[in-house]
């Protein structure tokens, strides 16, 4: 179990070792190259809110198409720009994770430790959270050299889903 | 991925993103980012730990009430229950771009 600390700033590095620490930092700009930063507050308390999560684990549905792994092992600087929809009672034994630079066996064995839709449930039981969606969402987070298909094309079509299913707050959790 | 919440927020969705490279998450503009310190895999918690995942959970979803100004970096306070040099998280294979890049390394 996490213990909990006094207020300090979160360690970016703390697990990545020191290649990856060096090779991920170094692509860290300096100063911030986005436009203004997009902004929707919340119009209502959480305990009234509609609530999505996202995983970047390359999840997918055993009923639906997986991630497409051999196109990035044949291209090592792109990855599968596309999203799937998960089933909001989806749990380890209904996925598959498809994700080239993490181990998804964890994943394999306890979904909630990067989607946890049982833990929303409880949230929404307990009258914290208004409600879980009908829908949830994964990507897979290596996009490479090119994220375009993801902005231009996945993310619009899932603000569309969202949408759709009156969703209030998205939480997003990269793997 | 950061791309994925800009978009959403812009559609008039309250995001929150919960992520370990969150220097990444502020250069890249997000609207709101949960900062935690656990390993790659695995942002919420470990396997079967309920608690942790239920914690983790409520925290970050508390940034998006929380949070009042555009790019927001909320630090957790979540500390992982393993050292990191005893951390597994890795694939068991060298994704390829790593594979790739120890080559050219190499050759």
């Amino acid at each position: 179990m996490s213990k909990q600390s006094s207020p300090r700033e979160v360690d970016p590095w703390r697990f990545t070792g020191s290649f990856l620490a060096r090779l991920l930092g170094g692509q860290v700009p300096e100063a911030p190259t986005h436009e203004a930063i997009p902004w929707s507050p919340l119009a209502k308390p959480l305990a009234e809110c509609r609530v999505a999560l996202l995983s970047t684990a390359g999840l997918s549905m055993r009923s639906d198409e997986r991630f497409d792994m051999d196109f990035e092992r044949q291209n090592p600087t792109r990855g599968d720009s596309s999203w799937r929809a998960l089933r909001a009672d989806a749990t380890a034994a209904d996925i598959h994770a498809d994700h080239l630079h993490i181990d998804t066996g964890y994943i394999e064995r306890d979904l909630n430790v990067a989607l946890p839709l049982d833990r929303l449930h409880e949230l929404v039981a307990a009258g914290e959270v208004g409600s879980a969606a009908p829908t949830h969402y994964s990507i897979m987070g290596y996009q490479g050299s090119d994220a375009s298909e993801l902005e231009t094309r996945s993310a619009p079509e899932i603000a569309s889903r969202m949408r759709s299913e009156e969703v209030d707050l998205a939480l997003l959790a990269p793997v | 991925m950061g791309l994925v919440a800009r978009v959403l927020e812009a559609e008039g969705i309250s995001t929150v993103t919960l992520n370990m490279i969150w220097v990444f998450q502020r250069a890249l503009g997000m609207p709101r980012v949960a900062a935690i310190e656990h390993p790659f895999g695995r942002p919420y918690g470990d396997v079967g730990d309920r608690q942790t995942q239920a914690a983790v959970l409520r925290a970050a979803l508390a940034v998006a009430s929380g949070a009042l100004t555009p790019g927001h970096v909320e630090h957790l306070p979540f500390v992982w229950h393993e050292d990191p040099k005893q951390t597994k998280w890795h694939p068991a294979e060298a994704s390829p771009i790593i594979a790739h890049m120890k080559r050219q390394r190499g050759s």
